[in-house]
């Protein structure tokens, strides 16, 4: 008997969770959709104006990667073309087209997630050459300067040169002569160059990055760092100071491999403005674009392809089973009295226009007052329908009075009084009636608490906005539920309440 | 303290809401089978072809002109009792004691008129106490003159004796004894009184009042234990032929005791309530296992079966 149901419920759950697996490990869904997240807002605004021919503007931008996850970009193109292109390893947004006269505005914006990238395995990048501008005598010195280190491990001689640059040559220090001359070269060539030169000629892969720092400010420029290989991973280093920076390293790379980050063709940016501001978001509007692009069917099909207005209705919608379970709880395992099994339900999803106080001082005042006249009426004698009817009319009634009341005070929940569930208060009232008739008034108010009871909790679960984004991401999480309300369907324990229906037994055993 | 009392409760053997619901009537009660006990005036066709006597019915209204022949069909009768064919917890239930020239007397000396009476048959016609608000009909009974023997302990009204069957074996028996507060109607959640009988005997023993365990009557003040149901046997066998009459494995039978004609069935309840194991003061769950573990030999027949229930169950030995 039992056994059946047991495996409808296990495969239920099993179904639930084998979607949401597939939804977060393959399609890389956030595990807790409305756990907030902090992230990096970066915006760029620049003036462009224009030559004679088609102006071009490149602007390195960053790209989803290991180590971020850009999500919310948004463009600023005037009547400029926009393009985002790769070259090498960077994305690189250009603006393209004929200025007006006057100026454009372009305009980049985008959500960034900065991870600690994972410790993962990568091929050594490879050594480059010298800079083109760089003579073999030149090599020559840089070499005889750093040669000595070349028995140390990649992280010393890099400390080693890192010092070197800033003058500190440690002991032995070198020739008088090559001194000199380096000091001559440093002078002609500048910082990043020598930098570059030395960390070569110590057979360290090394790159020119161009950035921004990642600390809030409302105008940050952006400036150049080196980032050299060590053996299992790029540490950066700040060329003028020569100082490694700590992990995590607080800097925005735009473009890599020396290439500028910003660069006009037949024109001028008169203006360029970064901007970084820390925000916190949820983690669900971390993934909701890559989502919205996604071609998977899981994807396509994704409630969030609903308009926004549907969508406000779904949230709830998809709660109400949550508070239906709620109600199998309550009546069955704690024995909870209410007026008909989904009242409270219905309650609790009109509560949310009328706010839960007002909603329930609505509901029962109605049904007091509508007592009080159903009192009056049994001794008219009306029959069924029609005694039902003269209840609705008088709840509606009731209704009308209220928005009058509320609108007169300027009180907007007293308003949405209207989309209480009127048939279910006329139900309420009378079923309020029957009780009171046949078994007190002490039980009719008391399953009259036990519904408002319901329709609180009720209330309470479909309004925890969390349980609403995780429901509206995955909302195959409706299978979970069923599952447990078919296990609850098999709960065949006792109530709470009977322990304390049945306590009189107890004083005989 | 959750853990302790529900090990308490189920030590006692007590039968909860959901393990009746979902052990007993949705598994010994078809649904199909519940417009025979639903229905007043089917159980009582049924129970004629069963010989089991029931209330004598003087008259049927089904529809609002039949009302008409009312008058002639009355003629007769001193007293009597009219009820919705589909009432349920005795509501719209309206027994007529006595008729005068100005009218009928309620049990209570009220008096009503000619035309109080049509609208309470119009009321029953049109659904307003049946299940689910259904049309309905109205029966036009014999009125029960209860056997004196409960007159010590009833206010005023009919006290009915209530017999859970279960596999058309009795289980557990009560007298349910109407007070002031339940305005003559036998249902405990009107207020009446349950006394547990003990099943061997039929001897009352222990009794609930509004879920309070009482020894005295409310209203009379008369001690409520100690009292011999007259036709106890009798009634057990009737209790026990219901389940051949409806097939209905889990079963509350209502029965009155008539002063002159004896037990008679009143009504049947496919969903029989909890609150017969607080009269008893005894829980039903160990007499169903009881049962299930009982030879098949003692289902052949209702008489195998009441005297099984005869042999196995009896508060005094138990406790």
């Amino acid at each position: 008997m039992k056994r059946p149901a047991l495996l409808l419920a296990v495969a239920l759950l099993l179904f639930s969770f084998a979607i949401i697996s597939y939804r977060i490990i393959w399609l890389k869904y956030p595990i807790f959709p409305a756990a907030p997240e902090k992230v990096w807002q970066l915006t760029m605004d620049a003036h462009v104006k224009g030559g004679e021919k088609e102006t071009k503007v490149m602007i390195g931008v960053p790209y989803t990667h290991r180590g971020q996850i850009i999500a919310e970009e948004r463009i600023r193109s005037g009547t400029l073309g926009f393009n985002l292109l790769r070259e090498g390893p960077n994305q690189v947004g250009v603006w393209s087209g004929a200025i007006s006269p006057s100026s454009e505005v372009i305009g980049y914006r985008a959500t960034i997630k900065v991870q600690p990238p994972r410790p993962f395995k990568s091929k050594p990048p490879a050594l480059e050459l010298y800079p083109a501008n760089i003579g073999e005598a030149e090599q020559i010195l840089a070499k005889r300067l750093v040669g000595k280190w070349d028995p140390l491990p990649p992280a010393d001689r890099l400390r080693r040169v890192a010092a070197a640059v800033k003058g500190i040559w440690g002991t032995p220090p070198p020739d008088v002569q090559d001194l000199q001359a380096w000091s001559a070269f440093h002078d002609k060539h500048g910082r990043v160059t020598a930098f570059l030169v030395l960390l070569r000629a110590a057979h360290l892969p090394a790159r020119v990055v161009e950035g921004l720092e990642l600390v809030e400010s409302v105008a940050t420029p952006t400036f150049v760092w080196i980032e050299v290989w060590t053996g299992q991973e790029w540490e950066s280093i700040q060329p003028e100071k020569g100082e490694i920076y700590q992990k995590p390293v607080p800097l925005l790379p735009l473009t890599t491999d020396g290439l500028p980050a910003v660069r006009v063709l037949n024109g001028e940016l008169s203006e360029i403005r970064w901007t970084l501001s820390r925000e916190i978001i949820t983690q669900w509007r971390m993934h909701f674009e890559r989502i919205m692009r996604s071609d998977r069917f899981l994807d396509r099909w994704s409630l969030f392809r609903l308009p926004d207005d549907f969508q406000r209705t779904f949230r709830i919608l998809l709660l109400v089973p949550m508070g239906a379970l709620m109600i199998c709880l309550l009546r069955n395992m704690v024995g909870f009295p209410t007026f008909g099994i989904f009242m409270p339900v219905l309650m609790a999803l009109a509560f949310r226009n009328t706010g839960l106080l007002y909603g329930l001082g609505i509901f029962a005042g109605v049904v007091l007052i509508g007592y009080g006249v159903r009192r009056w009426i049994n001794k008219l004698r009306l029959l069924l329908v029609p005694r039902l009817s003269v209840i609705l009319t008088l709840v509606i009634i009731f209704f009308t009075v209220f928005a009058l009341i509320g609108s007169k005070f300027g009180l907007r929940e007293l308003m949405a009084v209207g989309l209480l569930p009127f048939v279910i208060l006329t139900m309420t009232i009378e079923r309020f009636f029957v009780i009171t008739e046949e078994a007190g008034a002490r039980e009719a108010l008391w399953t009259a608490a036990g519904s408002a009871a319901v329709a609180t909790i009720t209330h309470e679960i479909i309004h925890l906005e969390p349980l609403q984004l995780t429901f509206f991401v995955y909302p195959e999480l409706l299978f979970a539920v069923a599952a447990v309300q078919v296990l609850m369907g098999r709960y065949t324990g006792y109530r709470l309440s009977e322990f304390i229906r049945f306590r009189k037994l107890r004083g005989t055993s | 303290m959750i853990l302790k009392a529900k090990r308490w409760l189920h030590e006692f053997g007590i039968l909860g809401m959901n393990r009746r619901n979902a052990e007993y009537i949705m598994r010994f009660n078809p649904r199909s089978s519940f417009p025979m006990v639903d229905d007043k005036f089917m159980t009582k066709r049924l129970a004629e072809a069963y010989q089991i006597p029931t209330p004598p019915l003087y008259h049927v209204i089904e529809y609002h002109g039949d009302i008409a022949g009312l008058e002639k069909v009355l003629k007769g009768c001193q007293d009597f009792v009219i009820k919705p064919a589909r009432g349920a917890g005795g509501s719209g239930i309206l027994l007529i004691k006595d008729r005068q020239a100005s009218g009928f007397v309620k049990p209570s000396g009220e008096l009503i008129s000619w035309t109080d009476l049509t609208y309470h048959i119009f009321d029953i016609l049109s659904g307003i106490y049946s299940l689910e608000g259904l049309e309905d009909r109205a029966l036009i009974e014999t009125f029960i003159h209860p056997d004196p023997v409960f007159a010590a302990v009833t206010y005023y009204g009919v006290p009915d004796i209530r017999i859970v069957i279960y596999r058309g074996v009795p289980v557990m028996g009560m007298i349910r004894l109407p007070t002031s507060a339940s305005d003559g109607k036998a249902n405990l959640h009107r207020g009446a009184i349950g006394v547990g009988v003990d099943m061997r005997d039929g001897m009352t023993s222990t009794a609930v009042h509004r879920s309070m365990v009482i020894t005295h009557h409310p209203d009379t003040g008369h001690p409520l234990d100690n009292i011999q149901v007259p036709y106890w046997k009798e009634m057990l066998h009737m209790a026990a032929r219901t389940f051949d009459m409806t097939g209905l494995g889990y079963l509350g039978v209502d029965m009155v005791i008539d002063r002159e004609r004896g037990p008679l069935l009143l009504e049947l309840n496919a969903r029989p309530g909890l609150q017969i194991q607080v009269a008893n003061q005894k829980g039903l769950l160990k007499h169903l296992e009881l049962i299930d573990k009982a030879p098949s030999a003692i289902f052949d027949s209702p008489e195998a079966r009441v005297a099984w229930a005869l042999e196995t169950f009896s508060t005094r030995t138990l406790n």
